[in-house]
C-alpha cells in the first residue's frame, strides 16, 4: 500500500515530445553552436584515439592553420573549389533534385578543360576563357541525362547520378592511364598545362579562383533570391503540385537549376586542375562531391552560408593534409569528421523543432 | 569452353553480396525506412569481417562479428531517422560517408590492408557438381548455399508470420498501425538492425570469402547497385534474387573478359555494371509505371504527435 502511494506521483508524470511552432533566433544560434562544438569534441576524441597527442590538437587545427599566413592562404586556395561544389549542391537541392553526381560533373569539367589544352584550341590569350567555357559545358552535359530521366521517366536521380560518377571515374582512369598520360614519367597524370593555361595569381599569392568563387556565390545569391527563376525554385521546393497549378514551369525550372549546378561543378573541376594541380590527375576529385553535398546541407541551401561552410571544410582539408604528413593519419579522417559534424548539426534541428514537456496526468 | 565453365562457376560468388544486401534493404524498406546506407554498411561489414578474421582466425566468428558491427553502426542511422527525424535521404548519405571514413580509418590504422585470408573451402554438391558446363556452379562455399535458405526464411517471415505482417503494415500505414497498437518505431528499429546485419554479411562475404583481402572502399558502389536492384525488383525478394544473379553474371564476366584478351580498355569493362544498372533502371521506368508495390510510407518519418 505504502509502496503504491510512493509510486503514484511518478506514474502520473509523463514526458511528451511536442512540436514547437517557432523558436527565437538567439536560441537557434545557441543550439546550432552547441551542436557544432559537440561535433568538434567528438572529432577531437576520434583524433586522439587515432594517435594525435591531445595537447597538439588545438595547436594543429587552430593556430597552425588559421594564424599562419601561408596556411591561411592554403585554406583560401582550398576553399574555392569547395565553394563551387557547395553552391552546385545548393542549386540542385533547391529544386528537390538530389544531385549526387557532383564528382562526375567535376571530372568531366576538368576533362573538357584539359581537352582544350591538349588539342591547343585557340590562341594563348583565349586559352583560359575557352577552358572555362569547356569545363562548364562538359559539367553541364554530364548532368543532362539524370535530370531528363527524372523529369521524363521518374528515374531515381540518387542512383542515376551515382552510377554516372562511377562511369566518369573509370573514363578518367582510362584517359589517365592511356591516351592522355604524360609521356615524360610513369604517373597517371596529363602533361602539365602551359603557364597561360593556369589560373593566374593575384597579389599575395591569392589565386584568381577565390574571387571567382566569391563572385559565383553572389551570382547564385542573386539567382535564388532576386531572379524570377529563384522565385519559381521556391515554389517548386515548397510544393511541385501547387507550383504546377499556379502556372510555374516546374520542369523547366528544375532543368535550369540542375544544369546550372552541373556547370558549377564542372568549374570546380577546372579550379582544381588549372588552379591547384596544374594538370589533370587520376584522383583530383576525391572527397569533393561528398563535401559539396554536406556543405549545401550545413548551409541549408543558402549560398552565403555555403561559402562560410566551405571555408570551415577547407580548414579541415588543410589540417587533414598536415595530419596525414605528420601523424600518418589517412585522409579518410577528414571524411569521418565531416560526417560527424553533419550528424551533430542535423540533430540540432530536432532540438530546435521539438521540446520535451512534462505532463501531469489528471488527479 | 573453359572460359564459360569458369564464368558460370564464378557467378554465385559475385551474386551473393548483391542478393544479401538487397534482401537486407528490402527488410528495412518494407518498414517504411528509406535505406540508402547500404554501401556504407557493406564497408563496415567488410572491414569488421577481415579484422575479426585476422584476430580470431575463425570464419564463422568473422562473419558474425561483421553482422554485429553493421548492426551497431546502423543504430546511429536509427537514431538519426527514428529519434531525430532527420531527412532519410540525408541520413542515408551521411551514414555512407561516415562508414567510408570509419572503415578506411580503422582498417588502415590497424594495418589490415592487403592481408590475405584463406576464406572458406568449397563444398561440391555431388551429383550436380559433375554436370558438364554448369558443374562448377555447384562447388561453392557454405554461405552461398545458405543464401537461398536465408531468402526462404525471410520471405516466410515477411509474408507468413505475424511480425512480418505488422512490419509491412508499419511501412504501408504507420498511423493505422499505431492505432492498432503496433509499436511503429520499434518495428522500424528492428527492421533497420536486421537489415543492416544482412548487408554487413554481404560486405564480409566480399572481403573474407570472395576477394580474401581488404582494401579501403573495396565495395566500389555495389551497395548502390543493390539499392537500384531493390527499386527495379519492386521490393520483391525473389525478383531481387533474380536481379542479383543477373548482376553476378555481369560481374563474373569482367575477369573473364580481361583474361580472354579482348582489345578493349579495361576501364570500359569496369564501367559495365554501373552502365547496365543505369540501363536497367531506364528500361524498367520506360516499360511499366507501377509504383504500387513500393511501401506507401517509404521515406516519411513517423511523428506521432503530428498525427493527421
Amino acid at each position: 500500500m505504502s509502496e503504491l502511494a510512493l509510486r503514484r506521483p511518478l506514474m502520473n508524470r509523463r514526458y511528451t515530445l511536442e512540436v514547437r511552432q517557432q523558436m527565437a533566433w538567439p536560441w537557434q544560434a545557441l543550439i546550432l553552436t552547441g551542436s557544432l562544438i559537440m561535433g568538434l569534441l567528438i572529432s577531437g576524441a576520434i583524433l586522439v584515439w587515432a594517435g594525435v597527442p591531445a595537447g597538439e590538437l588545438l595547436n594543429e587545427f587552430v593556430f597552425l592553420t588559421l594564424f599562419d599566413a601561408q596556411s591561411l592562404r592554403a585554406v583560401l586556395f582550398q576553399a574555392s573549389p569547395l565553394i563551387m561544389v557547395g553552391l552546385a549542391g545548393c542549386l540542385a537541392f533547391r529544386a528537390r533534385f538530389w544531385n549526387l553526381g557532383l564528382e562526375g560533373q567535376m571530372i568531366f569539367g576538368a576533362i573538357g578543360a584539359t581537352a582544350i589544352t591538349l588539342w591547343e584550341i585557340g590562341s594563348p590569350a583565349m586559352r583560359l576563357p575557352l577552358m572555362v567555357i569547356a569545363a562548364m559545358v562538359c559539367g553541364l552535359l554530364w548532368s543532362v541525362a539524370p535530370v531528363l530521366l527524372r523529369l521524363k521517366l521518374q528515374v531515381n536521380e540518387i542512383v542515376s547520378t551515382l552510377m554516372l560518377n562511377y562511369i566518369a571515374i573509370n573514363f578518367l582512369l582510362h584517359l589517365m592511364y592511356g591516351a592522355w598520360k604524360d609521356p615524360k614519367d610513369a604517373f597517371p597524370y596529363s602533361p602539365k598545362y602551359e603557364s597561360f593555361e593556369l589560373l593566374p595569381d593575384l597579389a599575395n599569392g591569392l589565386s584568381l579562383s577565390f574571387p571567382i568563387a566569391i563572385g559565383t556565390a553572389l551570382l547564385v545569391l542573386w539567382f535564388v533570391s532576386i531572379s524570377r527563376g529563384g522565385l519559381y525554385l521556391r515554389f517548386v521546393d515548397k510544393s511541385p503540385q501547387v507550383a504546377r497549378s499556379v502556372g510555374v514551369p516546374v520542369a523547366r525550372t528544375i532543368l535550369l537549376a540542375v544544369l546550372f549546378s552541373g556547370a558549377l561543378a564542372g568549374l570546380a573541376g577546372l579550379m582544381i586542375a588549372a588552379g591547384q594541380e596544374g594538370r589533370l590527375t587520376h584522383s583530383f576529385y576525391v572527397g569533393y562531391g561528398f563535401s559539396g553535398i554536406l556543405i549545401a546541407f550545413l548551409a541549408r541551401n543558402n549560398p552565403i552560408a555555403a561559402t562560410c561552410a566551405a571555408l570551415l571544410i577547407a580548414t579541415l582539408f588543410v589540417a587533414g593534409r598536415s595530419l596525414q604528413v605528420f601523424y600518418q593519419i589517412p585522409f579518410a579522417m577528414v571524411q569521418l569528421i565531416q560526417a560527424v559534424l553533419v550528424i551533430c548539426v542535423a540533430s540540432s534541428d530536432f532540438f530546435i523543432r521539438h521540446r520535451i514537456r512534462r505532463v501531469q496526468m489528471g488527479d | 569452353m573453359d572460359l564459360i565453365t569458369s564464368w558460370i562457376g564464378n557467378i554465385p560468388e559475385f551474386a551473393v553480396p548483391f542478393a544479401l544486401a538487397a534482401l537486407g534493404l528490402i527488410i528495412t524498406e518494407k518498414s517504411g525506412v528509406l535505406a540508402l546506407g547500404a554501401e556504407g554498411l557493406m564497408l563496415v561489414g567488410a572491414v569488421a569481417g577481415i579484422g575479426a578474421y585476422l584476430t580470431f582466425e575463425q570464419n564463422a566468428i568473422a562473419l558474425i562479428m561483421a553482422m554485429m558491427a553493421a548492426s551497431v553502426v546502423s543504430l546511429l542511422f536509427a537514431l538519426m531517422v527514428l529519434v531525430m527525424r532527420i531527412n532519410q535521404v540525408i541520413s542515408g548519405l551521411v551514414l555512407v560517408f561516415f562508414c567510408q571514413g570509419l572503415s578506411t580509418l580503422v582498417g588502415t590504422l590497424m594495418g589490415w590492408t592487403n592481408q590475405p585470408v584463406p576464406g572458406l573451402h568449397a563444398i561440391a554438391l555431388w551429383p550436380l557438381s559433375e554436370l558438364p558446363y554448369v558443374g562448377r556452379f555447384f562447388v561453392q562455399n557454405i554461405v552461398v548455399y545458405l543464401t537461398p535458405v536465408i531468402f526462404l526464411v525471410t520471405v516466410w517471415a515477411l509474408y507468413r508470420s505475424t511480425p512480418g505482417l505488422r512490419l509491412r503494415a508499419v511501412g504501408e500505414n504507420p498511423q493505422a498501425s499505431d492505432a492498432a497498437g503496433i509499436p511503429v518505431l520499434g518495428y522500424r528499429l528492428a527492421a533497420i538492425v536486421v537489415g543492416a546485419a544482412l548487408i554487413g554479411l554481404a560486405g564480409a562475404f566480399i572481403s573474407v570469402l570472395s576477394t580474401k583481402l581488404w582494401i579501403a572502399n573495396m565495395t566500389g558502389g555495389r551497395g548502390w547497385i543493390a539499392v537500384a536492384l531493390v527499386i527495379f525488383a519492386r521490393w520483391s525478394p525473389w525478383k531481387a534474387l533474380a536481379g542479383a544473379v543477373l548482376f553476378g553474371c555481369i560481374e563474373a564476366l569482367i575477369p573473364q573478359l580481361a583474361a580472354s584478351g579482348i582489345k578493349l580498355s579495361q576501364y570500359f569493362v569496369f564501367m559495365a555494371p554501373y552502365a547496365i544498372t543505369l540501363g536497367v533502371m531506364i528500361w524498367v521506368a520506360a516499360s511499366k509505371r507501377d509504383t504500387s508495390s513500393q511501401p506507401a510510407d517509404l521515406g516519411t518519418p513517423f511523428i506521432r504527435e503530428e498525427r493527421t
